[in-house]
């Protein structure tokens, strides 16, 4: 297997005017890897993306996708890649298997329209003018359309923006399949849980500067913030609560039968507790960890939120 | 090849299946025709129908151009629909084509209803050179579609391209002998008419139905309609924005002087050997029967 990266990008700076909109950021992207890239709106991440699918040029820096340069190789990459943009529309009178099938002849390899129709749930939808289709439907031809050349690497940017919960989840599900298949995939995302489901690494930016890069994991565990125990027993706890090892804050709730406790270490924590609680004769009811989320991460790198 | 075909098919399909199109290219300007074929006693002389003839025709290349082209490509730009196109392999080039194929296909029919309406219903006579009228047509068709895409490169949005096409389209309409004859003009008004682009669609249209001249007598009007669409496609495509948010720069709209170049030098040559056109009573043409033979040449 080969260990080029699909997308190697090193000191790529994007000025607009006076404006720095990419302040000289690198990383790479590996075959079958899904990146995702987090950041609030003026983040840079759009003028990234679409400097790597050869949108936009870049002002300085280097930028190599499937091993052409997005700049000087433009038609080649686009032939090669599949980009499901956030803002875009089709004619309203087109439809859908007329839009698969135009799309298709732009491409000098394609999938067959029907293969499309019946992977992306539209085939009911063939003969149905783009006008009619709902914001699902929409978003499902449009990840239709860029899959209609088969491509080795996919820009999905914010995929699923202003869609209700059951059709994100839908397309949760094809990028998973994508990601199943091999394909490499380049997300930008507005979603926290998104990026944690989905995302292989992740790279948070803000101000045109990647600010932490690794896995969604990783990033939780260099977070200076601590998980979460939260327990409620069956009937209200005594007096006061003991010290248990790396708990930073214990607090008791008004009924006093619900617990949270802060942690540095919540497994060793939880163990404590565990073991105290039997010692009082307590029953349990019901526990919850929560670990620091990419969002606490963002937070705590950038002091804003990612819907800033 | 098959991105072109495609995109021709589907730009086809699109355009007819829209009422506004349809309303447009047909209804609108035959409800003109027979308004000017009533006004100007159509069925009364064969240089009277003539007139209505190049009339509608020139309202039909101005509409198709200017409207059709024009505030169209500035549509699927605002409407986000070339961001689509833009992602993909495909250059201006096709989309630009396809375009113009589609415009002229869609043009065509109208022309010989036009041409039918006038035999069949003016007793007007065939033009001995159909095929001349034709590709003229045609030529002129390619050189407001090409104004039109030009509007579109430079307009930043539907506002700025409804109000270019506007005043292009009224000044041509007035002044280039397409409603009222040049010939009616004062001479001010026909140096004007001089540097306006339709009036060599007109003339070139007069000249083919009723002087019975080919495409080589034609010469400054077929060169004016070559030139025109070559330098609007060149211009169109050199301007050519996929984005609404793509803002063209200001100097880049000098380009647009040269799509109007060929008029400007025209227009000049034309004031400095300018004769003046015998003054045309209309009305008292109309009056006069055509006694010419329906397949012959119509009479100057």
């Amino acid at each position: 297997m080969s260990t080029q990266p699909i997308i190697a990008v090193h000191d790529l700076r994007k000025s607009y005017d006076k404006l720095e909109a990419v302040k000289g950021i690198d990383f790479q992207v590996q075959e079958g890897e899904v990146f995702g890239l987090l950041g609030p709106n003026g983040a840079g991440k759009t003028s990234t993306v679409e400097i790597l699918e050869g949108l936009r040029s870049r002002s300085a820096g280097g930028a190599t996708v499937l091993g052409f340069d997005p700049d000087r190789q433009k038609q080649q990459l686009k032939d090669r890649i599949g980009v499901c943009l956030q803002a875009t529309n089709l004619p309203a009178k087109i439809r859908v298997q007329e839009a698969l099938e135009l799309f298709a002849s732009f491409y000098t390899r394609s999938v067959s329209p029907e293969q499309l129709l019946k992977r992306l749930q539209l085939l009911e939808k063939r003969n149905a003018f783009y006008e009619t289709l709902s914001g699902g439907q929409k978003q499902r031809l449009a990840l239709a359309l860029a899959l209609v050349n088969d491509p080795q690497l996919l820009f999905l940017d914010e995929p699923t923006t202003g869609l209700d919960p059951q059709i994100r989840l839908e397309i949760h599900g094809l990028i998973t399949e994508m990601k199943a298949e091999r394909r490499t995939v380049v997300l930008t995302t507005h979603y926290i849980e998104e990026a944690e489901r989905l995302c292989d690494r992740v790279a948070i930016m803000d101000e045109g500067k990647i600010v932490a890069m690794g896995t969604p994991r990783e990033l939780q565990q260099k977070s200076k913030s601590q998980s979460r125990i939260q327990i409620i027993c069956n009937q209200p706890l005594n007096g006061d609560l003991p010290q248990w090892p790396d708990a930073v804050e214990c607090m008791l709730g008004d009924d006093k039968r619900e617990m949270t406790v802060h942690s540095n270490r919540p497994a060793r924590t939880l163990f404590e507790i565990m073991k105290w609680l039997d010692q009082q004769g307590l029953q349990l009811e019901d526990v919850h960890l929560k670990r620091p989320t990419l969002e606490d991460v963002f937070v705590e790198l950038t002091g804003k939120k990612l819907r800033d | 090849m098959k991105a072109y075909l495609e995109l021709i098919k589907i730009d086809l399909k699109l355009a007819l299946r829209l009422r506004t199109v349809i309303f447009f290219n047909y209804l609108f300007p035959l409800i003109f025709f027979f308004t000017f074929g009533t006004v100007f006693r159509a069925g009364q002389s064969a240089s009277a129908v003539t007139q209505v003839m190049t009339m509608s025709v020139a309202l039909g290349v101005l509409g198709n151009g200017l409207f059709g082209a024009g505030i169209r490509s500035i549509q699927e730009r605002e409407l986000n629909i070339l961001r689509r196109y833009k992602v993909t392999p495909i250059t201006p080039g096709p989309l630009l084509v396809a375009s113009m194929v589609t415009g002229w296909m869609i043009f065509l029919p109208y022309i010989v209803v036009l041409l039918s309406l006038s035999h069949f219903f003016y007793h007007m006579p065939w033009p001995q050179h159909t095929a001349s009228l034709l590709v003229f047509i045609s030529l002129g068709l390619v050189a407001f579609r090409s104004i039109g895409l030009v509007i579109a490169s430079v307009a930043n949005n539907m506002q700025e391209g409804t109000i270019l096409v506007q005043l292009l389209y009224f000044p041509m309409l007035f002044l280039s002998g397409a409603t009222i004859p040049t010939s009616a003009f004062g001479p001010i008004l026909q140096i004007i008419s001089g540097f306006i682009p339709a009036t060599y669609l007109v003339k070139g249209i007069k000249g083919i139905m009723l002087q019975s001249q080919g495409l080589l007598a034609l010469g400054s009007a077929v060169a004016a309609m070559i030139l025109t669409a070559v330098l609007g496609w060149f211009v169109g495509m050199k301007l050519f924005r996929w984005e609404k948010e793509e803002k063209i720069r200001a100097s880049a709209k000098l380009w647009v002087l040269a799509v109007l170049l060929p008029f400007l030098v025209m227009g000049v040559w034309q004031g400095l050997h300018r004769k003046q056109e015998p003054a045309v009573d209309l009305k008292s043409q109309a009056i006069q029967k055509t006694s010419a033979p329906s397949g012959s040449a119509l009479a100057p």
